[in-house]
């Protein structure tokens, strides 16, 4: 990737971080932290994970994601700046940083040698488990990631996305608190991809913190409660989800699905005129299942919209926003243009 | 630094390499250099075997890899102990665990030289058991411990030296060619410096051979053994090297240099630099 300084100006004209947390509360922090590669510069990067959050970790290939990440795990050192992980240094005290944190890879490399149950056994052993604590956890996890029955495979003999799900399996060992997940739907089939987020969702609930790398960005809509959007090594946005998209889109889509979309809702009928009044509505569009609003922003029609419905007779079956606005924000943000 | 975690990277490494298929092999080469020479002997019925030989035969099994087969068995051992792992993309997962640089480090140079001692005891043992078995009771067996701790003492300049060549370069192809070309290089110069002495007796090509590493590493067991044995038994030693080194005490000070100069440039360049990404 080249490393643009118009690009960059453009960009960090429009940035925005949202310190959600304080640095107290904070279990990441990274400030003004630099990671120098000679030709490319990653950074400055200055953002903080409060405990509880599952931040989505988006930018294009090369943009210093998984540089970031490694900062993070203390496995590169950053040029300048500090990084803090569970409010320590993960370079200089690495152990003590890393006692409750687990780490899934992009594409991980796991030891082709060893079973699924051998390499939980090292990990379990490296985290300084005992031989009880490693017995309970070890088949529990497995089970959990649906590899119970490849226990004593060879790893060299699974699918890559069995090895993925290997992969969050040695994260999840020895009950971290902050999970740091690079990719980790990748090659899951749907199936894994539902048990994952649940997995994910409970481990939040029980107090945990997640920060998950992703290209995926409906997993990460779905999954994450915020944001950390990266580009040519720069944080371009922090903040939550639907504040990115509101500061990204000129618009936004609702979608409203209606049953006999056709009769209720086409062209001209007082349905749509309706709607059109609604404050905050710039158009709407007939859809083949129902209309397509397009509203302002700041603005938050939905529930008007929904009473309109309603009260038109009309039967409806759904109504939300679009499930492309991610995709359309986060392109936007990486072209450093809002969309109209 | 912690023995628990030292302990499970040295289990772990001695898990790896018997893993690798060049590891198995070294293991089968090594019961047939220690097999093979006696039955040799004895199916050729060679006039060099005379009877007051017979009981010190062993020592031809325990030293006849001495000068290149255990270097090159610790060397090959040593060289993808930690390149490969960067090659694998494995260090990045091991390392983001809460343990000390320290502590994988030392782990697996203790496990990788744990399988060199091994390979060396499997040596010792398959070698008596077949002089034995093949030419009769051996004798003066109680100096062979101390020949063994001689033997994977010197194995350790390059077991180590091939360590930091692979940590160094974190190609596992590239540590094991440069590796490889310092030992053979050190073997070549060694004789040809020999071959300039006796022919002119100049000091300064002994003293040169002196300082390079295998001289010290095919010496140090040869000049424990040799005064334990009768002049008679002389013969057999030659088959192994001539000891080049002066003194025992010159020789093990030689190994200790070079084999703690390359842990400690090798830790000092691993406790540093960032932990490559898998690298193809």
């Amino acid at each position: 990737m080249t490393d643009d300084p118009v690009t960059h100006h453009n960009l960090t004209s429009t940035l925005q971080v949202d310190e959600r947390a304080t640095t107290s509360e904070a279990v990441i922090s990274f400030e003004q932290a630099v990671k120098d590669y000679g030709p490319k510069e990653i950074g400055p990067v200055t953002f903080s994970v409060g405990r509880g959050e599952i931040v989505g970790f988006l930018g294009p290939n090369g943009s210093g994601k998984s540089t970031t990440i490694r900062m993070l795990l203390g496995l590169i050192k950053p040029t300048s700046g500090t990084v803090r992980l569970m409010q320590r240094d993960p370079l200089h005290d690495h152990v003590r940083a890393l006692e409750q944190v687990g780490y899934s890879p992009e594409l991980p490399n796991l030891q082709s040698f060893l079973t699924p149950g051998e390499l939980l056994e090292l990990t379990a052993k490296e985290l300084g488990l005992g031989r009880k604590e490693t017995d309970d956890q070890l088949p529990v996890l497995l089970e959990d990631v649906g590899l119970i029955q490849y226990r004593d495979y060879k790893i060299a003999k699974l699918s890559k996305g069995m090895v993925q799900r290997l992969s969050v399996a040695q994260a999840l060992m020895g009950t971290p608190k902050v999970l740091i997940l690079d990719e980790p739907m990748i090659g899951i089939d749907p199936a894994g991809v539902v048990q994952f987020r649940s997995i994910f969702r409970d481990f939040v609930r029980d107090g945990g913190t997640i920060v998950m790398s992703s290209h995926i960005l409906t997993e990460v809509e779905s999954l994450c409660t915020s944001l950390v959007v990266i580009h040519s090594g720069r944080i371009l946005f922090r903040g939550g989800i639907q504040a990115f998209i509101r500061e990204r889109l000129g618009s936004r889509s609702i979608v409203v699905e209606i049953a006999d979309a056709p009769a209720l809702a086409g062209p001209g009928s007082a349905l749509v005129d309706r709607i059109s009044s609604v404050s905050g509505v710039k158009r709407v569009t007939p859809a083949p299942a129902g209309l397509l609003v397009e509203v302002a922003p700041d603005s938050d029609p939905r529930a008007e919209i929904s009473r309109l419905v309603v009260e038109s007779g009309a039967k409806l079956v759904g109504l939300g926003h679009s499930r492309s606005e991610l995709d359309e924000a986060y392109i936007s943000a990486i072209r450093g243009t809002p969309t109209q | 630094m912690r023995a628990s975690r030292v302990l499970t990277f040295a289990r772990y490494e001695i898990r790896r390499a018997v893993a690798r298929k060049k590891v198995l092999s070294l293991v089968a080469l090594t019961v047939l250099i220690s097999i093979a020479p006696y039955y040799a002997l004895y199916a050729t019925h060679t006039s060099l075997v005379t009877p007051p030989l017979r009981p010190y035969l062993w020592i031809l099994g325990v030293f006849l890899p001495q000068a290149f087969f255990l270097q090159f068995t610790a060397l090959l051992i040593a060289a993808g102990s930690m390149s490969e792992e960067y090659e694998q993309g494995t260090a990045e997962v091991l390392l983001s665990k809460p343990v000390s640089r320290q502590e994988y480090f030392f782990g697996k140079y203790l496990g990788g030289y744990a399988l060199v001692v091994g390979i060396v005891i499997l040596d010792v043992v398959l070698s008596i058991t077949s002089a034995t078995f093949v030419f009769g009771p051996q004798l003066e067996l109680g100096i062979e411990p101390m020949i063994l701790l001689a033997q994977v003492f010197a194995a350790l300049v390059f077991y180590s030296f091939a360590f930091m060549v692979g940590e160094l370069m974190r190609r596992s192809s590239l540590s094991y060619i440069l590796s490889a070309s310092v030992f053979f290089t050190s073997e070549v110069v060694g004789v040809f410096l020999n071959i300039l002495y006796s022919l002119t007796g100049t000091d300064i090509y002994k003293v040169a051979n002196y300082y390079l590493p295998t001289s010290s590493v095919d010496s140090l067991p040869l000049l424990l053994a040799e005064p334990n044995f009768p002049s008679s038994v002389q013969l057999v030693f030659r088959f192994a090297a001539t000891p080049v080194e002066p003194s025992i005490g010159v020789s093990a000070l030689l190994i200790a240099v070079y084999f703690l100069s390359a842990v400690l440039i090798a830790l000092a360049y691993f406790s540093r630099m960032d932990v490559a990404k898998r690298v193809t």
